[in-house]
């Protein structure tokens, strides 16, 4: 397993890596995964979408999450409808180029509400006062 | 060969009363890995996750196209499972896929659900509300589960032979009266074979 990788942990307020995130949305998911014991690895592959003449990657993409169980990447999505929409386009190429690949979005708004009401206040509050995630690259 | 199906609510215990089962009969456990292979199965990995996620904290909408390929590969696996046998299944519709087969056992683990809320709020050192919360999401949705998925009641007490409650009895004694019930199924012999 790569080094980002996490393996299936009972506890909701386990000790994991959290300064491996970039933002505090995929904290904040990796808690729900952890909370459920579902094993994640944190993003451990990217995937070349175009390349120049000479075979350079012009643009790539590289999901947040693989669940190695269930064999699904997942790349949580902002809210912003002009991020969203290129990212659904890199989505889409995603899967014309790499049809064996499962890929799942996911939209962050619906876990911060949760969060809190099932008491996971600390990642809630973090998701709240935050800007949208920028893409990746 | 004989099968344990247990299906419990969350902070009943079932869990635990499912391992220590399993370690007195000797059987495999199995858990997770029924539900992710389904998923494999069905071509529709991310069902596994819409299945896992008790307390919906996911979102995850399912099509009835994935409900179908995944109830159908849930009991493809839980068929090979019954024909292995020597398993305790924790649930994910045990009770239902493999009703009135020879040899199975179906136990239903239960507890107030004051209790299951005190017990949680401790395990997870969360306030008793957000506790509650989390036992009266789960109990939503894994009767959503089944009745989305096989149109049936979770709470129909046909579903099961044995019904434990882990408000007086401990994980223990739970474990060793499935293990008795088990044993006095009909065509089962004294070593918990069936016949």
């Amino acid at each position: 397993m790569p080094p980002s990788s996490h393996k299936k942990n009972p506890s909701p307020s386990s000790s994991i890596p959290r300064h491996i995130f970039s933002h505090p949305a995929e904290e904040a998911f990796a808690t729900i995964l952890d909370y459920y014991g579902v094993e994640w690895e944190y993003e451990p592959r990217t995937f070349p979408l175009e390349r120049d003449e000479h075979g350079n990657i012009t643009e790539a993409f590289r999901p947040d999450f693989y669940l190695p169980q269930q064999d699904l990447y997942v790349e949580l999505t902002t809210l912003r409808p002009k991020l969203s929409t290129k990212k659904n386009h890199k989505l889409r190429r995603l899967k014309e180029l790499y049809p064996e690949v499962n890929v799942k979005l996911f939209k962050r708004k619906e876990m911060r509400d949760l969060l809190v009401k099932f008491g996971l206040y600390d990642q809630a509050a973090k998701i709240a006062g935050t800007k949208s995630q920028n893409l990746a690259p | 060969m004989s099968v344990v199906t247990l299906s419990r609510q969350l902070g009943s215990l079932g869990s635990q009363v499912a391992r220590q089962t399993a370690d007195l009969l000797g059987y495999r456990l199995v858990w997770r890995d029924l539900i992710n292979e389904s998923a494999l199965r069905a071509g529709a990995p991310s069902t596994a996750l819409a299945v896992i996620d008790d307390l919906g904290l996911l979102g995850i909408s399912l099509s009835k196209k994935e409900v179908r390929a995944f109830r159908k590969a849930l009991r493809q696996v839980m068929e090979e499972l019954y024909a292995t046998g020597n398993v305790v299944i924790v649930g994910r519709a045990g009770q239902i896929t493999l009703h009135n087969k020879p040899g199975v056992l179906h136990v239903r683990v239960f507890a107030p659900p004051d209790l299951r809320a005190e017990r949680i709020a401790a395990r997870q050192q969360i306030s008793l509300e957000n506790a509650a919360a989390q036992v009266e999401a789960s109990d939503k949705n894994r009767r959503k589960f089944l009745k989305r998925f096989f149109k049936t009641d979770w709470d129909d007490l046909q579903l099961y032979d044995l019904l434990i409650n882990t408000a007086h009895l401990n994980v223990e004694q739970s474990a060793r009266l499935i293990t008795q019930a088990l044993a006095s199924l009909p065509g089962m012999d004294p070593a918990g074979s069936f016949g």
